[in-house]
This record gives structure tokens, sequence and C-alpha cells, in this order.
């Protein structure tokens, strides 16, 4: 009897221990997975934003476009698994006086997820330093060319 | 007493083996699902950065033509939209695949693709591959490797065997098909043997077409010996759009020294003629040779035929020697803005002739150029492809894309 009563008191934790093993290793992959994909989704979004400027800033760019505006859509989603996330633009160091450094970080309002890219343009380009956009208030890039500078910018509306 | 116990461990171990296998699956999937997310993100990548490259024309936007370094990278032609490239950027592309020449001091890229055609580039005015990420902004985050292939192909081949006449026959295809019925605009360029002192050339061109195999026999030239003079051969061929360029170069097989044209500025538009001897590393021990030049500059016309263009310059014919103290072994010339070929014809001091071809624009001899690092043992590389232009001919442009950070990063 003493042996079935030492068995028991060794079986019994492991199979309350295992009620909250269970779901816990589920939840850490599970958190691990979604972490990943967003991360992932986010880098994909930033990569893709800022291709889009820098076609757009190169389009404007041309001698033949004096002054004038130019907008394109965005083809990106607003949000990530239903949480919004920031659009940030800042001046990048930049080693070179002949090109500026657009660095756009996209910061996912959960769990801090943050992915960044850097885009090269011209001497001519010009944005407000650390401007944040809200992913789901925009939804246009926009560039505004004048003699002396192109200026970026996000915007909602529709197109 | 006893069985009870062996249930147990039994039963134990049984549970424990089912939790590490649900967890080593679970495990799998996801980082299955993961890959899968990796390799999509690095599709659209891959699509973003090569619609960067070929869209924009980079900073300075005429950077091909200049011998600055670059602050952006991009390949588009700055006078035109869409996937239409500038000819003389892509020349300034460090081959990943050639090795360089060097000359005098300097390294020279290789963008050289068959006998009789050259297209070297100094190193110190080239983008290289590590400027190029840089200024991306993927330096650390992705390797690439960027290729410019001419879409048609136009392979030219003699078929007659010895002496006169002479005939070639032209075979024309694409990436996977044949180009049939095609039309073909040739242009054969026979060196004046005549005994001047500066050889010159002349153009014997004209037209036909493909058949249905995309093949065609060009007419004999009755009055041209195929062994023993020095010729070339430059044949067009176009259909719907698609334009394509081939080319050939015979020398006589008794002709031992050649020159080879060197870019020294993209800016100024200049060229060094150099004697063959001179380029290499270490140099051929010195032996007095000399060789006897002539340039001149071809454009291609609105109808396919190709217009000289004298280079009226002193150094545009002259002497080159090499070994010897009072000459010099190279010349420098200008060439003018536009697309075209660069004809260098000369002789040595036995009267034999030979002639070589460099481009003015990469599209003007359809010279291939791969551009980048090598994805050759990494785990996972994409691939995208865009039909382009170049200097109005034919061309694919392909990028391969592969992550160098690995795929075991995980979320900041």
């Amino acid at each position: 009897m003493a042996h079935i009563t030492i068995e028991y008191m060794i079986m019994v934790p492991v199979l309350i221990m295992q009620i909250f093993l269970f779901p816990l290793t589920a939840t850490v992959i599970m958190d691990t997975w979604v972490d990943q994909r967003r991360n992932l989704e986010l880098q994909e979004i930033a990569g893709h934003l800022g291709s889009s400027i820098q076609q757009l800033y190169f389009t404007i760019n041309r001698a033949s476009i004096s002054v004038g505006s130019l907008s394109s859509k965005l083809d990106i989603p607003t949000s990530i698994d239903n949480y919004h996330f920031t659009v940030t633009f800042r001046n990048a160091t930049n080693p070179s006086g002949s090109t500026r450094i657009l660095n756009i970080t996209l910061n996912l309002l959960k769990n801090n997820v943050v992915a960044s890219t850097i885009v090269t343009l011209g001497e001519n380009a010009d944005w407000n330093d650390n401007s944040v956009y809200y992913s789901n208030s925009i939804s246009i890039i926009n560039a505004t060319k004048t003699p002396s500078v192109i200026q970026l910018s996000l915007v909602g509306g529709s197109t | 007493m006893a069985s009870a116990g062996i249930d147990h461990m039994i039963s134990l171990t049984i549970f424990m083996v089912a939790i590490l296998v649900f967890i080593g699956f679970f495990s799998q999937t996801m980082q299955t699902g993961i890959a899968y997310e990796r390799h999509s993100a690095l599709s659209t990548k891959a699509s973003d950065l090569l619609d960067g490259i070929l869209l924009s024309p980079g900073i300075p936007d005429n950077w091909g033509q200049s011998d600055n370094k670059i602050g952006g990278f991009g390949l588009q032609d700055p006078e035109f939209n869409n996937y239409r490239l500038s000819s003389f950027s892509p020349m300034k592309l460090t081959s990943s695949t050639q090795s360089p020449v060097y000359y005098n001091g300097t390294y020279y890229g290789n963008l050289t693709a068959g006998f009789g055609g050259y297209l070297h580039a100094p190193y110190e005015k080239s983008v290289d591959y590590s400027t190029a990420s840089e200024v991306m902004g993927i330096n650390g985050t992705y390797g690439f490797r960027l290729s410019l292939t001419p879409t048609i192909t136009v392979l030219i081949e003699k078929i007659s065997t010895t002496g006169a006449p002479l005939q070639f026959s032209v075979d024309v295809a694409g990436t996977g098909f044949l180009l049939s019925n095609s039309a073909i605009s040739y242009s054969f360029l026979l060196i004046n043997q005549d005994g001047s002192e500066y050889p010159s050339y002349a153009i014997v061109s004209g037209t036909t077409t493909t058949d249905s195999s995309g093949s065609i026999e060009l007419p004999a030239f009755s009055a041209v010996d195929g062994e023993s003079q020095a010729y070339a051969l430059i044949v067009y061929s176009y259909l719907n759009g698609l334009k394509g360029v081939g080319y050939y170069v015979h020398v006589p097989p008794s002709l031992t020294k050649t020159v080879v044209p060197l870019i020294d500025s993209f800016q100024n538009r200049s060229i060094l003629i150099a004697h063959e001897d001179s380029v290499g590393e270490p140099p051929m021990p010195p032996s007095s040779s000399e060789l006897n030049y002539n340039t001149s500059f071809i454009i291609l016309t609105e109808d396919y035929t190709l217009r000289q263009v004298q280079l009226d310059q002193p150094t545009a014919f002259g002497q080159i020697v090499y070994g010897s103290g009072s000459g010099q072994d190279n010349a420098s010339i200008n060439v003018p803005d536009n697309d075209g070929i660069l004809i260098v014809t000369f002789k040595d001091t036995s009267s034999q002739y030979g002639l070589v071809l460099m481009p003015w624009g990469l599209g003007s001899m359809a010279f291939p150029v791969t551009f980048g690092g090598d994805p050759a043992g990494q785990d996972w590389v994409t691939t995208d492809i865009r039909q382009v232009t170049v200097g109005g001919i034919s061309y694919q442009a392909k990028l391969e894309l592969w992550n160098i950070q690995g795929y075991s990063r995980v979320v900041k």
C-alpha cells in the first residue's frame, strides 16, 4: 500500500502540472510564431513603403517637372492582426553630402515589435524629422516639388 | 504491487514522451510557417529592390557618365520612363564573374564578351557590390546578384571553310524560343589592306529575314579571303519590339599582337588605346613592338544601318610602341556622347592587320553584366525578373536575393 501511495504522490502532481505545462508550452510557441510573423509582416511593409517613396521621389525629381505635387496610393495594410502601427520618418546619418537618407521605422502598437528600413534620396528631398503617422490614418504618399525641395509625407484620404 | 508500480512507470514515461512529441511537432509546424513567411517577405523585398534599381536613375542621375562616386543606386535612363535603362550606368558595374585586368597601376573591370570585343572600366571609377549594397541600405542584411542578359541571342558562325568566298550563318533565338521571320540587318566591316600607314575599313550592309527556325545564311562575300583578311560582322535582329545584336571578329592567325581599349574616364568619354603587351600583371617582358592604329566610331541609325563618325582629333590615328624608350604604349582618344561602337583597326610592322571593337553603351554590342555576390550556398534565394531595354536592345534583368542574416533571427 505504501508503494501505491508514493506512486500516486508522484503521478498526481505530474498530471496536475501538465494541466499548466501543456497550455503554457502551446502559448509560448504560439507567441513566438505570432511575434515572428508580425515582425516579418512589419519588415515587409517597411521595405515596400521605402520602395514606394523612393520611386515617387525619382518620378517627380525629373528636370521636366519643375513644380507640382504627385501622389501614390499606399498599397499596405492599415493593421496587422487588428493592431495598428506607427510610421516614423527620421533623418539618418549621412556620410555623403550629395544624398539624404530617410529612416522609416514601423512600430506595432502591441508587444513593441519594430521594423525599419532606410531610403536613399537626393539632396533636395525633405520631410519632417521625427514625424509620426498612424497606420489607420494614412493611405497616400505625397511628394510636393518646389524649385528647391521635394517634400515627402504620408497623408490620409482617398485617391 | 509490483505490477501497479510498473504500470505507473510506463504511463509516466508515455506521458513525458507525448509531451515531447507534441512540442516537437508543434514547433516544426510553426517553423515551417515562419519559413514560408520569410520566403514570402524575401520575394516582396526582391520585387521592391529590382523595381528600385530599374525605375530610378540613381544619385546623381547621370552617374553613368560621371567619374564621381554614387549616392544612390539605380540604372534607369534619366531621360526616359519605365524599364528603359541607361546605356552607360551598367558599364560602371564591376563584374562578379570575370577577372579584372591590370594596366599601368590600375585595375580595370572586365565586362568583355566574345573574341575581338573589349569593355574594361577602371575600378576606381566603377561601382562595386559593397558600395551598391550600402547605398541601397541592405548592407549586412541582404545579399544580391543582378544580371543583365540580352533577351535575343544572335549567334554568328563562319560557314565557309577556307579562302574565298566568305560566308556566315546567323541563328537568332530568344530565351527558350526561336525568333522566326525576324528582320536582320547586317554590316560587314572589312579592313582595307592596301598598305596605307593607318588602316581604314569599308562597310558593306544588307538586310534579310530569318526562316522559320530562326536561321539564315547571309550572302557570300566573294572577294574576301576568310582566313588571311581581318574583318568583323555586326548583325542586328528585330521583331515586334524585340531587338538583339551579335558580332563576329576575325583576325589572321599570323597576327600576334593586338590593341586593348580601356576606359579612362566616363565623364570625359576618354579611352586609352593600349598595346596588348603592356596590359597584364606583370606586363610582358619588353621586346619592341609597334602597332599603327586608326580609330573610328559607328552609331546605329534608325534603319538599323551603321553610320561612321570620324573622330576628328590628333590621336585618332597614330602609333603605339611597347618595349622601346621613345614611343608611347598607349594613346588617348575621346568618343562622342552617343551610344555606339569604337572600332580600332591596326597593323603591325610585318603588315599583319587586325581590328577590335569596344561598345560605348552596354547595349551597343549586347554585352551581358553579372553584378553582385554569389548566391551559391545560401539557405534560400529568391529571384525576380523584368524585361528592360538598354540602348534600345532587349535585355532581361534578373535579381537574385538572399538573407545574409540567416533564418535564426527572431523578434527584436
